[in-house]
């Protein structure tokens, strides 16, 4: 594995200012100074509970958010993007219309996007449906046709938002044994967030624990785990 | 991503869009002619049935006022709100902001192609045919195409601010129809003064009266009295676009909000 950081994040500080009224405002910290590094080729998964900040954290690391302070440092020209359900879909329109959305949105040209489009649609096991606009699909065929598209499309870093948590059984290891196989072949970085213990164990190398904003814990998955499973006994007991 | 590559990306999705709406409509594409040919109907009734206003010509006169007019205000209005529809695709990867304006433009201009084509031959149809000086009509879409960007960026970033710009959008619009002598011509102004002012601050105004002095009249266009229409419009343009491009990041997390 190469031991060079792809991502760097340093004192990453994150508030949201929601309109609550009339010329009011309720200002809420989703991210509070926190600082990690992600190596290449490594996949590092981000744990916590509801409301934690993981998915603001995400936002931020795809680069659609920018910080309030601190900073996120990639090398130039590194593509990030983001694989969370029911993004970026347009409803009306088919499968294959919105995997070349992805793909040109990618940096691909409507050429090169072709030969991608037929291995989503293989991946996908979409059928005909691949041809009907995305409004007929089921939730469990949109994360199929979200994650194909996310998996073909070379970026450098994939974000991926509890999309694994979708789709039956067979799928989920289909997708799962994708990934691995990217994550051995290609040097591909992945950040995951995912509620399923199970699938962050298996997966990741590394992991932060995000409570309330803050960094609780950052270390080796099985250390990570170690305390954030004890802490949600503790939990479930009081 | 290279710069020219996003010109590709805007003209795809802008495709898309038009596919995607026509595929929910059950008449699908034939409200491209059907919608402006509606509109004509119903201003022509009243003006001509309920008022008895107008002259010989008043419908062809009526149509090249209201099919341009049309076109700018589907553009302006859509593109306002481009930002806040493709947040799906804003939270997923950083695009610079300027994209998704110009694809509800470029949309909005893709069918104007046909219905301006339903217009021409509907001008041929009733006896207007100078066709000599009709290349006129081409800088002049161009023109109205780049008044349209630069209102668009210019109200995409103060609806995507706050969206109580929404309301102003369409008062605006109202306004420039009564304005921009749809219904009535630039010449009908007794006073010369006001006459000035409306072909000096409203590009709108210039523009249609351009397209009837071409189509109808079969003359050939000063050019200057355009240059004004010319200043706003790349005024607006660098305004526009030159603000989403410095607000970027605050655009973003208005989109969330």
């Amino acid at each position: 594995m190469n031991n060079s950081a792809i991502l760097s994040v340093r004192n990453l500080t994150l508030e949201y200012q929601t309109r609550s009224g009339f010329l009011k405002q309720f200002t809420h910290k989703a991210i509070d100074n926190v600082s990690f590094e992600v190596q290449k080729g490594e996949v590092f998964g981000v744990l916590g509970r509801n409301g934690s900040g993981k998915s603001s954290l995400l936002k931020v690391l795809a680069g659609t958010i920018q910080p309030d302070s601190g900073e996120v440092i990639c090398p130039p020209n590194t593509t990030r993007s983001l694989l969370a359900l029911g993004l970026g879909f347009n409803n009306n329109l088919s499968g294959r219309d919105n995997a070349l959305i992805s793909c040109l949105l990618n940096g691909y040209s409507k050429q090169e996007s072709q030969p991608i489009i037929e291995q989503v649609k293989a991946f996908a096991e979409l059928g005909k449906f691949f041809e009907q606009p995305v409004k007929t699909y089921s939730a469990g065929m949109r994360s199929r046709l979200g994650f194909a598209t996310a998996i073909f499309t070379q970026v450098d870093i994939m974000l991926i938002d509890e999309t694994l948590s979708v789709g039956d059984n067979a799928f989920k290891l289909k997708a799962e044994a994708a990934l691995q196989e990217k994550i051995n072949n290609c040097d591909q970085t992945i950040i995951f967030v995912s509620h399923s213990i199970h699938q962050i164990k298996k997966l990741c190398q590394r992991c932060l624990w995000l409570e309330k904003g803050k960094a609780k814990q950052l270390g080796t998955t099985n250390s990570v785990m170690k305390h954030y499973l004890d802490n949600k006994q503790e939990a479930v007991q009081i | 991503m290279h710069f020219f590559q996003y010109f590709s990306l805007i003209h795809v999705m802008a495709r898309m869009k038009l596919k995607s709406k026509a595929n929910t409509l059950l008449l699908s594409y034939v409200w491209w002619v059907l919608e402006p040919l509606l509109f004509v109907l119903m201003f022509y009734f009243v003006f001509k049935f309920l008022l008895h206003r107008g002259r010989e010509d008043f419908l062809i006169f009526l149509i090249i006022g209201k099919i341009p007019f049309l076109w700018f205000s589907k553009s302006v209005t859509s593109a306002a709100n481009s930002l806040i529809e493709n947040r799906g695709l804003i939270n997923q990867r950083p695009i610079p902001k300027f994209v998704f304006p110009l694809v509800n433009v470029h949309e909005a201009a893709y069918q104007q192609l046909v219905t301006f084509a339903v217009l021409i031959s509907f001008v041929i149809f009733n006896g207007y045919h100078d066709f000599g000086l009709w290349w006129q009509l081409i800088p002049l879409i161009f023109l109205q195409y780049l008044l349209i960007c630069g209102l668009s960026s210019v109200f995409t970033l103060f609806v995507t601010y706050a969206p109580d710009f929404r309301m102003i959008v369409s008062m605006f619009m109202m306004g420039m129809m009564f304005c921009s002598g749809i219904f009535w011509s630039i010449g009908d102004i007794a006073d010369p003064q006001l006459q000035k002012m409306i072909l000096l601050f409203n590009p709108l105004a210039v523009i249609i009266d351009g397209y009837r002095q071409v189509l109808m009249h079969g003359q050939l266009l000063n050019w200057m009295t355009f240059a004004p229409a010319l200043f706003i419009s790349l005024g607006l343009i660098l305004t526009g676009f030159g603000g989403l491009k410095k607000f970027d990041s605050l655009l973003t997390r208005r989109v969330f909000m």
